[in-house]
């Protein structure tokens, strides 16, 4: 009997390495690719962006590139099945949002370890998910 | 018995207020004393020029003669590149075209500044200044074109397809490739904390008190609703960057060049009335550049008003506009740089000499019931002059250039806020930044207002340290852009 369900492990990824080392330790532990569901959540768009004023940019435009950009960077057959999803808002938010919306059992979740004004400025998702989440979330440390 | 308490409640509350105002009074003495002496180190001055400016101007002359007269032999490319010849949105990653990065950089560096710098310099420098203006913009049209070359060749595209760059990004990135990560990594951090303050003082404050004060200047009934003007700057500001109506935002967008047509066409028109005295108002010009015995400050006083004026008004060297120009939509970063070259053009060349002639020709310059004129209220002068109701349609061109110089002007505060403190704090600079738009409008604090001028000069320090480095691959790169074009290597797409 393992210690957690491993049928639905949801990973948010920020397109860090360390983000991305999560996704492949994650797909590792879960036996189909289909048990693993990706979110990416991105920061409400900038109001001041030269592309939106020129209406050249939005979520949309914003949400292909995502994905093309997901699927270009894990494009091996061991992540053909994967849920990859985007999402606009705050990321803690969304990432638990997610979660609840689709009964995720694991939160497999890097930490950037930020300190000092970055850390009293940005918070840290990961704190923020341990926190609030309904289910286990395994923090994965910053290595060095 | 009411009566007393009201009484003990309101003396309670005045001596209050008498202690706050003390409070206030000695803060701001404080920080009076402080910003002079900041000022007075960044404009420290031989002869009456600071040497930051003599700074600026070697850069000019060097980037010139280092990219051998790009200003001039590009020229041409410039205006096909912007008119979309070369444009392919299909191929090429980016967020918007030339010639919209262009309009928002211009709408950011077109503004009061542009209607009172020319004004100002003939005031103080006589109409001689007006050619050492001219020389100046010539030169930044060089500077610029290196900075915006390297913020696009430096820019970051994230994966959501929107794009980030500017001055930190090819302090950090370009020094570290020529072996000096830990000065670029330092002098981006310098630029970023510098510019969120210079975008806070000299665009929020400074913006929405100079235009007010221009306003009120040309109709003064105005004078006793500052907050209101200020309210409504604000408001507006506030429906785009908080509320993201993005119709108001495209206004900003489409805005600058309208108005900078609006202000030509009316200055061609005054000059058209006087077309007779243009001959003779050249000729002033030209002679009193070179006179040692001229009107104002003679030759040496032309040449500091001129130039020093110039580099106010076409903000090259400070790097800013490298925010706007990294995002377009070319894979050839050394054309985007050479359409920034119309920049200084534009804005410097073609604006400030049409004010300065609009100013010389109507007699303004030296009429003395002017003499006491501040540069904005000695143009609205010069204007009145040749048709009455002209000074309403400048006070009409002010608000719009104040609002399109603080919607874009947001932008690059706010990639400085981003590099330095990460984007999900961005709701604290936009209080800050309405703050202080409301700010200037009801305050007039004389000492952020000039501090609010040297701030936006103080950005060059950083950024031409960096670029000086990183210069010599920018030739090299575009060489070899031209030789590629001239070997007819470079598509032209047919729209």
């Amino acid at each position: 009997m393992s210690l957690f369900n491993k049928e639905r492990v949801l990973v948010p990824i920020d397109f860090s390495e360390a983000s991305f080392n999560a996704v492949k330790e994650t797909r590792g532990l879960v036996t189909e690719a289909s048990n693993l569901h990706i979110l990416h959540v991105l920061h409400p768009l900038h109001q001041g962006e030269p592309g939106v004023i020129w209406k050249t940019v939005n979520n949309e435009t914003r949400k292909q590139h995502v994905e093309q950009a997901f699927y270009q960077r894990c494009q091996e057959a061991e992540y053909q099945g994967v849920h990859f999803s985007v999402l606009v808002g705050n990321p803690s938010e969304k990432i638990i949002d997610y979660a609840n919306t689709n009964d995720i059992d694991l939160i497999v979740i890097p930490s950037h370890g930020r300190t000092g004004i970055s850390r009293f400025f940005l918070g840290s998702v990961a704190e923020r998910v341990v926190r609030f989440a309904h289910c286990p979330v395994l923090v994965l440390r910053r290595s060095d | 018995m009411l009566s007393k308490m009201i009484l003990d409640c309101w003396t309670m509350n005045a001596l209050a207020a008498v202690k706050i105002n003390g409070l206030l009074d000695r803060i701001d003495a404080g920080v009076s004393q402080v910003l002079e002496v900041l000022n007075d180190a960044i404009f420290f001055s031989i002869g009456g020029m600071p040497l930051i400016v003599i700074w600026l101007l070697m850069a000019g002359v060097f980037f010139t003669w280092q990219m051998r007269f790009v200003n001039i032999r590009a020229f041409k490319h410039a205006i096909d590149v912007v008119r979309g010849k070369y444009d392919d949105p299909n191929s090429e990653e980016g967020e918007v075209s030339h010639f919209q990065a262009l309009a928002i950089a211009l709408s950011a560096t077109v503004g009061i500044g542009n209607i009172a710098s020319a004004a100002v310099a003939i005031a103080l420098g006589g109409p001689g200044a007006c050619f050492w203006l001219t020389v100046g913009g010539l030169l930044g049209m060089s500077t610029k074109f290196v900075e915006c070359t390297l913020g696009h060749k430096y820019r970051i595209i994230k994966p959501d397809g929107t794009i980030v760059g500017g001055p930190m990004y090819y302090l950090s990135a370009g020094l570290a490739e020529v072996g000096l990560h830990r000065l670029g990594n330092i002098l981006a951090v310098i630029y970023s904390f510098t510019g969120i303050l210079a975008i806070l003082v000299a665009v929020a404050i400074l913006q929405s008190n100079q235009s007010l004060a221009a306003v009120t200047a040309i109709v003064p009934s105005l004078a006793d609703y500052g907050w209101i003007y200020g309210a409504l700057m604000a408001g507006l500001v506030g429906l785009v960057i908080i509320g993201g109506l993005q119709r108001l935002a495209r206004v900003a967008g489409v805005i600058a060049p309208l108005m900078c047509g609006i202000y030509i066409l009316v200055c061609l028109w005054v000059l058209a009335i006087h077309f007779t005295a243009i001959p003779e108002a050249i000729a002033t010009i030209i002679k009193s550049a070179f006179s040692f015995h001229a009107v104002g400050g003679g030759f040496a006083g032309a040449l500091i008003q001129g130039l020093r004026r110039s580099a106010f008004s076409n903000e090259a060297g400070s790097g800013t506009a490298a925010i706007a120009h990294a995002v377009a939509r070319t894979d050839e970063p050394v054309r985007e740089g050479i359409v920034t070259i119309l920049e200084p053009f534009i804005d410097t060349v073609i604006i400030c000499n049409l004010t300065a002639l609009v100013v010389i020709i109507t007699g303004a310059y030296n009429n003395p019931d002017f003499a006491n004129f501040s540069g904005t209220q000695l143009a609205s002068a010069a204007f009145g002059e040749a048709i009455s109701w002209f000074p309403y349609l400048l006070a009409i061109v002010i608000f719009f250039f104040a609002f399109s110089t603080i919607i874009s002007q947001y932008y690059y505060g706010e990639v400085c806020w981003e590099y330095l403190l990460g984007d999900r704090s961005e709701t604290l600079f936009q209080v800050l930044f309405l703050g202080c738009i409301l700010l200037g409008s009801v305050a007039s604090p004389q000492a952020v207002i000039e501090f609010g001028d040297a701030l936006l000069v103080a950005l060059v320090l950083p950024n031409l340290l960096g670029v000086f480095f990183l210069s010599h691959q920018v030739a090299v790169d575009l060489e070899d852009y031209l030789n590629r074009l001239n070997a007819s290597n470079l598509a032209i797409v047919e729209n």
